[in-house]
């Protein structure tokens, strides 16, 4: 299928009276890679909430792979072929490296409500595990405990745990925040890597990791898309340098 | 290391593991020969109790979801049972030995159904609503006495089957044990299942666990009918070797005792339920001749154990594993010693206290009071006690105040002990 695999239709969201996303149309293209921007409070993380699940939209419509999903349950989202991770690290903290990524594994397999066989006699999912643990580079931590890893350790892990399910879209929710600049390099690489042949939208606030890493980029104001484009239309956008780049400009 | 359960359970089990299991187990199939009838009801019903916990805990400690009603699915597998028997008569298809299947039957369903309603909710929530619904039961049973039988209970009648008569407490215990053992060997497998990975991502993360595409609401259901059906099973037990169903069973103080043990067992291991549960039950029944205060006794327990090693007694086997990898035996082995004293003197300091304070504030006591003479001797531990003698009140004193410095004393030592050999080879 050739058309926009994430579609946003006139998407509205209020919390009460006062509406945070305000009629937001957004195509997201098979295969790019979208960096969402704005300034805090513009409602991105809202537009990542309404669309992986957690939160149902007030109106307009979401479409992904031409199908309606505002509304429907995470859970639903996710087995469309739709992850996200999320801003604040969401992991399982007691439970080890390799454990926390064999729980996101397991999904595909359709095994959750299987207690007949053993889980370590399923064909593929350590084989599957063990290649996404290569892969975000944490092989070396398998036995830990997840809540005892580094911070961008962590990061990692939640990274893996997104792919896991082999999604089509993904969603990153600020995946560098609060990492030092050899993190961030290392975690800009990992991303390009693991998204080979995905589609990702990516919130992030540093411009040099979202320049670097975009192919396009929307920008999010006070709950309204004011401007979408290559990176260099968005750097030269007066719309945007005045609402947003301005401010950032000085940092 | 402590992994607690997910670790335990993904390494294989170690050769010394598998020693101890089976000289367990040979320990269990000979008390039999060992024991008297007495004690071996008594080890009829901790086995019960155990398995009641373990069942508990599946959802508890392993599901995070702490369910203050649990006696309601064991009832519901005691009244199923005792139920069956009567019907059935031990004939046909269920002879006595595969009674005890009703009861989990029953307690499938029933928790299939309760489960349904409280894991819409988590947390404190999941909590009052597994209450509401235990004491729902427990106000409906009185009245509806044509199933629950009234103040009397439902009696029912044990049929010989399989040439035993299941008239002597031998077969009875053989046939808790193998149910047992069975239901303890499949909980321990579930924990190995999908499933049972997933239970602990449910007390983990369970936001998570949507966001990876799994249905936690249907997650949640079947960890708790699981929960209910072993919990139905150790019902059913029951109501086999009593022969009778009372509506007692729905009492919150089943529902209350299973948390306790679990957590004084504790509840990060497979078998700490189990061994907390045993453990209490038979000091409740040992206990119970000697003393009108057992409750508080195990409500102290309680606080002690939480307050002092949160990880419960199993807990204890792992830190000592620990400790003494890290300082080795020799080093550790006198402060156990000075620990084990002080416990021993604070156990001895508060029974005394406890037992003379009930003694005087007893109904009986005080009818024996007459005003202006002096307050009779009351007897305890073999030897008479004046109230108003100083010697009767210094006893308990004396010993709670040479153990509590003893106590402390032992747990600063065995702190500085880990602490100096931090820098040395202290594993990651």
């Amino acid at each position: 299928m050739t058309g926009p695999i994430l579609q946003l239709q006139g998407l509205r969201k209020s919390f009460g009276p006062t509406e945070i996303i305000c009629g937001v149309d957004l195509d997201i293209v098979p295969g790019e890679r979208h960096a969402l921007i704005g300034p805090n409070g513009a409602g991105k993380s809202t537009l990542f909430h309404l669309i992986s699940g957690n939160l149902a939209p007030t109106a307009g419509r979401i479409l992904f792979q031409g199908q309606p999903i505002g509304g429907l349950s995470p859970a639903l989202i996710n087995r469309r072929g739709l992850a996200r991770s999320f801003q604040v690290t969401n992991i399982f903290p007691k439970l080890t490296v390799f454990e926390n990524l064999r729980l996101a594994v397991m999904q595909r397999h359709g095994v959750q409500a299987m207690f007949w066989r053993r889980v370590d006699r399923l064909p593929g999912v350590r084989e599957q595990t063990e290649a996404l643990l290569a892969q975000v580079r944490l092989a070396a931590r398998h036995d830990a405990l997840a809540g005892e890893l580094s911070y961008s350790e962590q990061r990692s892990l939640e990274i893996a745990m997104t792919l896991a399910c082999d999604p089509q879209l993904i969603l990153l929710d600020e995946p560098m925040a609060g990492m030092s600049h050899e993190e961030i390099d290392h975690t800009v690489a990992l991303i390009r890597e693991v998204t080979q042949g995905r589609t990702l939208v990516i919130v992030e606030h540093d411009m040099a990791v979202v320049f670097a890493l975009a192919d396009r980029i929307s920008v999010l104001v006070y709950g309204q898309v004011i401007a979408t484009g290559t990176p260099d239309a968005i750097r030269n956008h007066a719309g945007v340098r005045e609402a947003y780049l301005g401010e950032e400009a000085g940092s | 290391m402590t992994r607690g359960l997910g670790g335990a359970a993904a390494r294989g089990i170690a050769l010394p593991g598998l020693v101890a299991a089976l000289a367990g187990l040979a320990l269990l199939l000979a008390l039999p020969v060992l024991l008297s009838a007495s004690l071996l009801n008594a080890a009829i019903q901790m086995l019960i109790a155990a398995l009641f916990a373990c069942a508990f805990n599946l959802l508890c400690g392993q599901g995070g979801m702490l369910s203050f009603g649990h006696s309601a699915y064991f009832g519901v597998g005691v009244f199923a049972t005792v139920h069956a028997m009567n019907a059935l008569a031990g004939q046909g298809l269920l002879p006595t030995p595969l009674l005890p299947v009703v009861g989990a039957l029953a307690g499938m369903v029933f928790g299939a159904i309760a489960g349904w309603f409280a894991t819409q909710r988590t947390g404190t929530y999941f909590a009052m609503i597994t209450l509401a619904l235990a004491e729902l039961v427990h106000a409906l049973a009185p009245h509806i006495k044509g199933v629950f039988g009234g103040e009397s209970g439902v009696s029912a009648m044990r049929m010989p089957a399989w040439g035993f008569s299941f008239g002597e407490g031998r077969h009875l215990y053989y046939m808790t044990l193998f149910w047992v053992l069975l239901a303890l060997l499949l909980l321990y497998g579930y924990t190995r299942t999908p499933l049972g990975r997933l239970t602990l991502g449910l007390r983990e993360n369970s936001h998570r666990l949507r966001f990876l595409g799994y249905n936690t609401h249907l997650l949640a259901v079947l960890v708790f009918t699981v929960s209910s059906m072993f919990s139905g099973l150790a019902g059913g037990l029951q109501a086999v070797n009593n022969e009778l169903g009372n509506y007692v069973v729905f009492d919150a103080n089943l529902s209350s005792s299973v948390v306790l043990n679990s957590y004084i067992g504790g509840v990060n291991m497979f078998l700490g339920p189990a061994l907390g549960a045993a453990l209490m039950t038979f000091f409740g029944l040992a206990v119970s001749d000697l003393t009108r205060s057992w409750l508080l006794y195990q409500g102290i327990l309680f606080v002690v154990v939480m307050l002092f090693m949160p990880t419960g007694l199993a807990g204890l086997a792992q830190t000592w594993a620990l400790a003494r990898r890290r300082c080795g035996a020799q080093r550790l082995l006198p402060l156990v010693g000075a620990w084990l004293v002080a416990l021993a003197l604070l156990s001895l300091g508060t029974v005394f206290a406890i037992e003379l304070l009930q003694q005087l504030f007893s109904t009986d006591y005080r009818a024996g009071v007459q005003a202006g003479a002096p307050w009779p001797a009351v007897r305890q531990f073999g030897r008479s006690w004046a109230p108003g003698a100083v010697t009767t009140w210094l006893v308990p004193l004396v010993l709670l105040a040479t153990g509590t410095p003893l106590a402390r004393w032992a747990g600063q030592r065995w702190a500085a002990a880990l602490d100096a050999d931090q820098g040395q080879d202290a594993p990651r």
